[in-house]
């Protein structure tokens, strides 16, 4: 009598597909930034040897029309470029706040200070000046987002 | 006879919960990585009130309406002013070669600070940006001056 030798079969259980594509989901989810401030219209200036920032936890943005924004929501539409750079100011260090309360750059260590600039090209210095002197009275790293040079 | 009825409650098909958690994947994918962030890194020191002591070393750069401005107090070349139109392809590379010339005998950070002053409320940030690129290749150290606005009573 011959006995049929039996067939291994070797398939990737389908049902653990989904539970890897939640666990990648959920990965991707935490690694996004929580402040997106993708909607926001302006075009870069161009510059040479460009570097990655160090960190990308806070950001500055000019668009197109002249409007400032901190980390994706708006700062002020009609304040002027003092009030912008005292606005600017307090939210990034707060010297008075409690540990911990001390803005968004608080007690942060050298070379974890960084601020991304996000500025429009035509942005004229009025409007820009205010926001690159809040940053370094706050002691902020300026790290100008820019475009390659060709 | 009775008849049953049909239970309303039905489950979604446990097998479509893969394919919409890697749309979604797709989806954050797409929206996270398009925004640029590449750049340039630039330290401005704080704003100090005894900057006046260093003024008559320092070199100036002055952004006027229609030109660059620069200032080397005890320039070796013998041009210690020399003035650069705005719209010179050439503005770049002839800044570079003007304060690596005046900060070639200058060390310590204090003797490489390059003073900037706008005097053009409308210069465009890139302009802004180019000539900051031109000091800092010099291997000057930026530092914004301020037009103080005194009013007479």
């Amino acid at each position: 009598m011959i006995l049929p030798r039996r067939k291994l079969s070797a398939t990737v259980p389908a049902m653990a597909m989904g539970d890897i594509a939640f666990l990648l989901l959920i990965f991707f989810v935490i690694l996004a930034r929580v402040q997106d401030d993708s909607h926001i219209q302006w075009k870069p200036a161009e510059g040479r040897e460009l570097v990655k920032p160090e960190t990308m936890r806070i950001s500055v943005a000019i668009d197109r029309e002249g409007v400032t924004y901190l980390n994706g929501r708006v700062l002020s539409e009609t304040a002027d470029s003092a009030a912008i750079r005292d606005m600017l100011a307090r939210a990034l260090y707060n010297e008075n706040g409690a540990p911990g309360q001390r803005g968004l750059l608080g007690d942060l260590p050298s070379g974890r200070r960084t601020v991304l600039l996000k500025i429009h090209r035509d942005t004229p210095y009025r409007d820009f000046e205010p926001v690159i002197e809040a940053v370094s009275a706050a002691g902020g790293e300026l790290h100008h987002v820019l475009e390659e040079k060709n | 006879m009775k008849l049953r009825r049909q239970s309303l409650l039905t489950e979604p098909p446990a097998s479509a919960a893969s394919d919409i958690a890697f749309i979604l994947i797709i989806f954050f994918l797409v929206c996270a990585s398009v925004e640029p962030e590449e750049g340039r890194q630039q330290i401005i020191p704080k704003n100090e009130q005894d900057e006046k002591k260093q003024k008559t070393k320092t070199i100036n750069v002055d952004i006027t309406p229609s030109n660059i401005v620069v200032n080397v107090p005890n320039s070796r070349d013998g041009v210690p002013i020399k003035s650069y139109k705005r719209d010179d392809p050439a503005l770049n590379a002839l800044l570079i070669a003007k304060l690596q010339g005046a900060l070639a005998g200058r060390t310590g950070d204090e003797a490489r600070i390059v003073a900037v002053m706008c005097k053009d409320d409308a210069a465009p940030y890139y302009l802004w940006m180019a000539i900051t690129d031109a000091i800092e290749q010099a291997g000057g150290i930026i530092t914004l001056v301020r037009e103080e606005v005194v009013s007479v009573q």
